[in-house]
């Protein structure tokens, strides 16, 4: 461990209204709801939510999604684009038949919103609001303000600081008692503005960054793999583009920060603590092993 | 054990003990686990190398077979992942999920079932066959030319077809031609059915056998490849799309589907893997 590091990934901390319970978690989109995994084991742990600190939910929207046609997701020898389209089952089926699981399992959970307008983060907000006000497992949420994939918002939504200020300001006022994140896409110039935005909306933290914008050719017939022709790209090719992203905000906006993009190790990990972050987010690599959080959170003992 | 109902998902650091082709393009892996694993006909585990080497996704292969701590996998090389697997010799390290996956069920009581198993599609039905098969049930073996053929693995109460005749060992026979018009030849022959069919391979094939099935009036399961990027539900990218519309999940969902639910118009032109 390096001489600077004087954390404890373990131990509660509070993010606005809210004591969370660790500082390593699950990306979103990555962990699925949080209900996955729970009969998976592996001889080092007896579970992959061993020392997990929050599942972040895969993202909700206020209709279900089936998301986009196929081909959706591509490796690359650095990472992967991914074409998902926000595929999910809705709010109304989440809070109706998987909220009630993932209490009983008491996975502790930051639930994932997106929606086309700022009304609609504070109605989806609020309902959360109204159902799961009495969950212990229930954390905060995070509004997606920047998938790539969906042509009605996605990205361009994502990009404009007004409007994540509207978002964030809808959602406010239903979650007294929770943490409120903004997932910021990394697909602009500068970052810093979205996540003043975000602090002057009323948001407790950011989520940086959010994927990358790219495209990849199949050469056999010249065109693009994803039949969107662009997704989002993920994995240990956007480690040091979050850094910088992390940076920008944690220098010029003081506003609390979870780290995310390519991170696997604990390696990964202790940059973004070198930076200032108040978590940090697995993603990708959570894919592809399911222990991937967890072996990184036993990695990174107290001191 | 190599029987019985898997225990549960594990994920564990294997070693390789062997690594060589048992045709001109196929190759047979095996890996000893610090466990023994048990797995049911069809279910699959993700393999991946481990630390720096590990690729962004592990690949899915069917399980060809458990002994103990001993798992064998059939695979030809197809890709940047297959290729570095190719390369991976005794004593290398590679993480085992599994078993995942839905898997091929028991025979039916009430009449015979018809195996078609395509190219490295082999390893489901034919620990299937090993495991259930009885005297009443049939199984073709489609591959590329008699040189692609693995045939110490094919089961001796089999049929082969061959694309292509090149390379068909001396004493060894096989039909000229793919496993679905072996399998109408045959049938034509008698007994004519009614049977299930399961079937394993390329995407073409296993359209053809769901064709086959359904103008028999015949039940058909699917083995369904696709690319895969977690093998546990939670990435969505293994979507296989369904007759009605929607999708199902190849790793969690299938690979073994009731051909009756996909849509192979749509599952086709999406690039279902070939």
């Amino acid at each position: 461990m390096p001489p600077w590091w004087s954390g404890d990934v373990g131990v509660p901390f509070r993010l606005g209204p809210r004591l969370l319970p660790g500082r390593v978690w699950t990306a979103s989109g990555c962990f699925g709801y949080g209900l996955s995994g729970h009969d998976i084991s592996s001889p080092e742990f007896g579970s992959p939510f061993a020392g997990l600190g929050v599942v972040v939910t895969k993202t909700l929207t206020p209709s279900p999604r089936p998301g986009n046609p196929m081909p959706r997701l591509v490796e690359l020898p650095c990472g992967a684009l991914n074409s998902i389209g926000l595929e999910n089952v809705g709010l109304a089926a989440f809070l109706d038949e998987t909220l009630p699981r993932l209490q009983e399992l008491r996975v502790p959970i930051v639930v994932s919103l997106a929606a086309t307008r700022p009304a609609e983060f504070g109605a989806m907000a609020r309902e959360l609001q109204e159902t799961a006000c009495n969950l212990e497992n229930w954390h905060g949420v995070e509004l997606n303000l920047s998938c790539p994939n969906v042509a009605e918002g996605g990205i361009d939504f994502g990009r404009d600081p007004d409007t994540v200020r509207a978002c964030v300001e809808a959602a406010r006022p239903h979650l007294p008692d929770r943490a409120l994140l903004a997932k910021l896409t990394p697909n602009v110039a500068r970052i810093a503005p979205l996540a003043a935005a975000a602090r002057d909306g009323g948001a407790d933290g950011v989520t940086a960054i959010n994927t990358v914008v790219g495209l990849d050719v199949d050469l056999r017939t010249g065109r693009p793999v994803l039949p969107r022709r662009c997704g989002g790209y993920s994995g240990s090719a956007i480690l040091p583009i979050a850094l910088a992203k992390v940076d920008e905000i944690v220098r010029e906006v003081g506003l609390p920060v979870v780290g995310v993009g390519g991170i696997a190790t604990a390696a990964d990990a202790l940059k973004f603590f070198a930076l200032g972050v108040v978590a940090v987010q697995v993603g990708t690599a959570q894919m592809s092993d399911p222990f991937a959080a967890a072996r990184l959170a036993a990695a990174l003992p107290p001191r | 054990m190599s029987e019985g109902t898997p225990a549960g998902r594990r994920w564990l650091t294997g070693i390789v003990v062997a690594n060589a082709p048992v045709s001109h393009g196929m190759r047979v892996i095996e890996l000893e686990l610090p466990e023994p694993v048990a797995f049911l006909p069809g279910q699959f585990a993700m393999l991946n190398l481990v630390g720096r080497e590990a690729l962004t996704f592990g690949r899915p292969f069917s399980i060809l077979a458990a002994e103990g701590e001993r798992v064998r996998f059939l695979y030809r090389i197809v890709g940047r992942g297959t290729a570095l697997l190719a390369t991976s010799g005794p004593g290398l390290r590679l993480s085992f999920f599994g078993p995942l996956g839905v898997p091929f069920p028991p025979p039916p009581a009430d009449r015979p079932v018809l195996l078609l198993a395509g190219g490295v599609g082999l390893p489901p039905l034919q620990i299937w066959w090993e495991r259930h098969g009885r005297s009443r049930d049939r199984a073709f073996f489609g591959g590329r030319d008699g040189a692609d053929v693995p045939w110490s693995l094919i089961p001796e109460a089999w049929e082969v077809s061959v694309e292509k005749k090149d390379g068909l060992p001396a004493g060894r026979e096989a039909f000229s031609g793919l496993v679905t018009e072996l399998c109408r030849v045959r049938l034509a022959a008698g007994p004519s059915g009614p049977y299930v069919l399961y079937a394993c391979g390329p995407m073409p094939m296993l359209r053809d056998a769901a064709a086959l099935a359904s103008e028999q009036g015949w039940p058909c399961l699917v083995s369904v490849e696709e690319h895969m990027g977690c093998g546990y539900g939670v990435c969505r990218g293994c979507a296989v799309p369904m007759a009605g519309g929607g999708h199902g999940l190849a790793c969690q969902d299938g690979p073994v589907l009731d051909a009756a639910r996909v849509d192979w118009e749509r599952f086709d032109r999406s690039g279902g893997a070939t």
